[in-house]
């Protein structure tokens, strides 16, 4: 080739002229090199960077008159990285989404978004995005054309009926809008009523205590009206029902007059961070300590509510002295919380996950929910829902009860077909279920997925989804403050990969085989919704055409129903929910209890695919990519810990292996290990990092509602030999560096009644 | 005093990494052979095979077309961008006599295909280089009211007299700077003077 034959010849004369080359005199040596040194560095000074005629620059065909290249255009859609379904525009240039914002039109977002939302364009260009379906070959998952995959899905569900009713299973995440409604109306073709829910994560206990106190599972409570929040593990800043039309109540609320807010936790959230006080309380007795604070209430000479004679005479063994016993927090945290309590009206009192992942769990709750009753907050701080015309469109919560219904049927062996949508519970269910085992009983399982996770490796088919910014769909949000929304999600942009689809239109077309008659008329997911929006118009009263109306729905991103205000009729008390006055024994054998936390950008693990979220420091340790166990920096030094020292957290389930990180905000006999990481597929920003806590969590559940009792394990806790550095921004020394940034005092020993 | 020979070997080493600092390609004040631009800079444009050998020449020269007709977006967008096709077809549907030359041929294919052409860049800048056209054109064209063609071959060189497009100018920032270093007449009434603005920020964001 001529190139390589010039290069010869340069060689060949190179060489030849290094023969000839007279022997050279260090000082000319360097007046050569000092020449030569500064012509190269002079040359790469030129504008040698421009690429002419090497990259293309293509032309749009013919596309819409506002198109300008280099500006941007904005759409409305909705966010669906956790059930709060914010509103959402996104920024979108060249036919590329590139960033993601709030939507002003949006109750619940205001303009604002989360960290979830914004690293939701993560999941839309993730380099292990599914592109192709695929299907067990041999015991292998292999990629598959559509047809392929969809002739399996067809056969196991058999064109003749074999299968019906329990015997298909279609487990989802919570949902909601006409994604729940195409689920529900491809189950009836089965005469099935199979749709299983699960959340790891699951309010399910308090939504239980506030639908059998008020009568609504999910009260509206008005955060901003508040002048005092108590918040017993309610961390609404942080992983909270709503995080960012809650944050936005909450600077409301901090706003002159400021409020104070009080949080209760074994282990400090990102909203217990925020708090004028912080009391660590001994895990599982958050309700004790509430009924201290009502049987104090109602001894104030200003109560006036009516309580049944039992309750109150039952309140009385809860006197300051054996609370503060049993929780750990000092009596006379009591006293000054109740001054505060009646000084700052209106209050309002909050359960979180904390306080009800317990044995007793439900009777916290209620509790808790108690004080709101006792300090008259019904109707001015905790208020019904509006009432919402769309029920079949309705949020379905998920919870851990999905994940035992659909144990039981896998024992029974029933299940012949099991989809999976927006669910990975070979990674979310505690060990002792053993799911992993009895899945393989099922002889067609089908995942529908954006990424191979866990379960979806386990599958026999998996079908690509399109990802969220190329989707259209419609949301209820689980908790609606201000009035009933409904989100409109759209395709931001076209699909990127040309062998994904629609979650909708595989529902569509799996129905079509059934009720051809039916659905023919909707060629594809787009059409039913925008029927199905459309038909929805007399509900809005508006008086555009069909066309209009539609596109007023896109563009805006969001449908507000006219207000229709509920009001909680009767409040309904019973005694026999209180929790036992009963000291918790120590365990000797697990000495320590385990609160897991839940992270605001990574919750169960389902957001560990987004590098933007590993990286993104946890506000309260600064710990980036990994998993760590918090530990009482006194607990620490008793055994002789230093950051980093691999601890090894043992329950009766099993151990894991963390860095130990010494953390003052959590309870000198608890130690926690925050949820998310240690996944073992799911591409290569979650797999092989840190540790997965579902797997030690033992078989306690709630004893009312059956919910799986996250915060009530105890482990032992030994110190390996190894030490690894804990990769964090905070720099090398925790509490504040060192210096004393933030004051702080022990919380018994400030009068906050003065001082707050 | 003679070197020795691992004081070479170590001098070489240097030197080497030297000259890939700065690229081996030696250097030319005003420009080797052949390589000036138009105003007497270094290294000229290389020819740019087009997939359509589209003549500037014709449309803007012969039939006096202004610039933006076709890159509308320069006046109003950062990047100029390439005109839609349906623009080249707006106007070719209507001159039929045209329509058999084997370019419109090949222009007409893509658009009934509904594909785009792959153009080529001629002016690719640097990704850590940014250059907003609607700031120069609104400042020059629609304020001072200079000739469209001049304003444009600032930094295109006077495209109307070629067939595909070649770059003319340095486009280097030295002279980006040369220009911006300039006093501008604010306007015909104000005979005040302006620069360029000199932040690095201004270009590197």
């Amino acid at each position: 080739m001529p190139v390589k034959k010039q290069e010869s010849i340069d060689t060949g004369e190179r060489a030849m002229a290094a023969e000839k080359r007279p022997i050279v005199e260090r000082r000319d040596f360097l007046k050569i090199l000092g020449i030569s040194g500064a012509a190269a560095t002079l040359a790469g000074c030129g504008n040698t960077s421009i690429e002419s005629g090497v990259e293309k620059v293509q032309s749009y065909v013919q596309p819409e008159d506002f198109v300008v290249p280099g500006n941007s255009v904005f759409y409305a859609s909705t966010c669906t990285q956790c059930p709060s379904h914010c509103g959402v525009m996104g920024r979108v240039r060249e036919g590329r989404v590139l960033k993601l914002e709030g939507n002003p039109n949006s109750i619940i977002s205001n303009g604002k978004i989360c960290g979830l939302g914004q690293a939701s364009i993560q999941l839309q260009y993730n380099p292990d995005r599914l592109t192709t379906p695929m299907i067990r070959e041999g015991g292998k998952l292999v990629t598959a054309s559509w047809d392929q995959a969809m002739k399996i899905v067809n056969d196991g569900l058999g064109k003749d009926s074999r299968i019906k009713g329990n015997e298909i299973v279609f487990l989802t995440n919570s949902v909601s809008g006409h994604q729940k409604v195409l689920i529900n109306n491809f189950l009836e073709s089965y005469d099935s009523k199979n749709h299983i829910a699960y959340d790891s994560l699951s309010t399910q206990v308090g939504d239980q205590v506030r639908e059998n106190i008020y009568g609504y599972t999910n009260p509206v409570h008005k955060i901003k009206e508040a002048r005092l929040i108590l918040s017993f593990g309610n961390d609404f800043l942080g992983a909270g029902v709503s995080p960012v039309y809650l944050a936005n109540q909450y600077a409301q609320f901090r706003k002159a007059p400021r409020g104070t807010l009080i949080q209760i936790e074994p282990r400090m959230t990102l909203t217990g961070g925020n708090a004028d006080r912080w009391y660590p309380i001994r895990p599982g007795t958050e309700g004790v300590f509430a009924l201290g604070l009502a049987n104090a209430l109602i001894q104030h000479p200003e109560y006036d509510t009516t309580l049944p004679t039992e309750l109150t005479e039952s309140l009385k063994a809860y006197d300051k002295y054996t609370v503060g016993q049993i929780t750990g927090i000092n009596p006379d945290a009591i006293g000054h919380l109740i001054a505060m309590m009646w000084e700052k009206t209106p209050t309002l009192v909050l359960s979180g996950l904390s306080a009800e992942g317990h044995q007793q769990g439900y009777q916290n709750a209620y509790a808790i929910e108690l004080l709101n009753v006792i300090l008259g907050n019904v109707g001015k701080t905790v208020t019904a829902p509006m009432e919402n015309p769309f029920p079949q469109m309705t949020h379905v919560n998920g919870n851990y009860q999905g994940l035992v219904a659909l144990n039981n049927q896998l024992d029974a062996k029933n299940v012949k077909v099991l989809f999976m949508m927006g669910v990975n519970p070979v990674y979310t269910a505690p060990a002792f279920i053993e799911l992993k085992n009895k899945l393989s009983n099922v002889p067609l399982k089908i995942a529908m997925v954006t990424q191979l996770d866990e379960t979806a490796e386990l599958c026999d088919v998996v079908l690509p989804l399109l990802s969220p910014v190329e989707e259209f769909g419609t949301h209820l949000a689980s908790y609606q403050p201000e009035a009933i929304e409904i989100g409109i999600q759209q395709p931001l942009m076209e699909k990127l990969h040309a062998h994904t689809k629609s979650f909708g239109d595989v529902l569509l077309t799996l129905l079509k085989e059934r009720d051809e008659k039916s659905y023919s008329k909707y060629p594809d997911y787009y059409s039913y919704i925008r029927e199905a929006v459309v038909k929805s118009k007399p509900v809005f009263k508006s008086t555009l055409s069909d066309d209009d109306f539609w596109d007023s729905a896109l563009m805006n991103g969001v449908l507000h129903v006219p207000l229709k205000e509920a009001q909680i009729d009767k409040v309904k008390i019973e005694s026999v929910n209180l929790p036992k006055v009963e000291t918790h024994p120590e365990d000797v054998n697990y000495p320590f209890y385990f609160v897991p936390s839940v992270k605001a950008d990574m919750r169960d693990g389902r957001h560990a695919n987004l590098p933007w979220l590993q990286e993104s420091p946890d506000p309260m340790t600064t710990v980036v990519w990994d998993s760590w166990v918090e530990i009482n920096p006194k607990t620490a030094q008793d055994m002789q810990v230093r950051e980093g020292d691999i601890l090894e957290i043992k329950s009766s389930m099993g151990s894991v292996l963390a860095k130990a990180y010494l953390f003052p905000g959590i309870q000198p006999n608890t130690v926690s290990i925050p949820f998310g990481q240690g996944h073992t597929a799911y591409g290569r920003y979650a797999s092989n990092r840190g540790v997965n806590p579902f797997k030690i969590i033992n078989p306690i559940t709630d004893e009312k509602t059956g919910e799986l009792a996250l915060f009530a394990t105890r482990v032992q806790v030994t110190k390996t030999a190894l030490n690894e550095k804990v990769v964090k921004d905070e720099g090398p020394t925790t509490l504040q560096q060192g210096r004393k940034l933030v004051a702080t005092m022990a919380a018994d020993k400030a009068e906050l009644s003065k001082e707050v | 005093m003679n070197i020795k020979k691992i004081e070479l070997f170590f001098f070489g080493i240097l030197f080497s990494m030297l000259a890939q600092l700065g690229h081996a390609e030696a250097f030319h004040p005003g420009g080797a052979p052949g390589t000036q631009t138009i105003d007497g800079y270094n290294a000229l444009g290389p020819k740019v095979e087009q997939p359509i050998e589209f003549p500037h020449y014709t449309h803007a020269n012969v039939m006096k077309i202004n610039c933006m007709y076709c890159h509308t977006y320069a006046r109003r967008s950062a990047v100029s961008g390439i005109p839609r096709l349906d623009k080249c077809i707006g106007c070719h549907k209507m001159i039929p006599e045209v329509r058999d030359r084997p370019r419109i041929k090949k222009l007409f294919w893509y658009w009934d295909n509904h594909i785009s052409i792959p153009w080529k860049k001629v002016h690719d800048l640097p990704d850590f280089v940014r250059f907003n056209h609607e700031r120069h054109i609104q400042r020059f064209y629609f304020q001072d009211k200079r000739p469209v063609r001049e304003v444009c071959g600032y930094c295109h060189g006077d495209v109307a007299n070629m067939t595909t497009a070649r770059r003319v100018k340095a486009i280097s920032m030295g002279w980006c700077i040369d220009c911006h270093k300039k006093d501008h007449q604010i306007s015909k009434v104000n005979l005040k003077t302006t620069n360029g603005p000199n932040d690095c920020w201004m270009c590197h964001k």
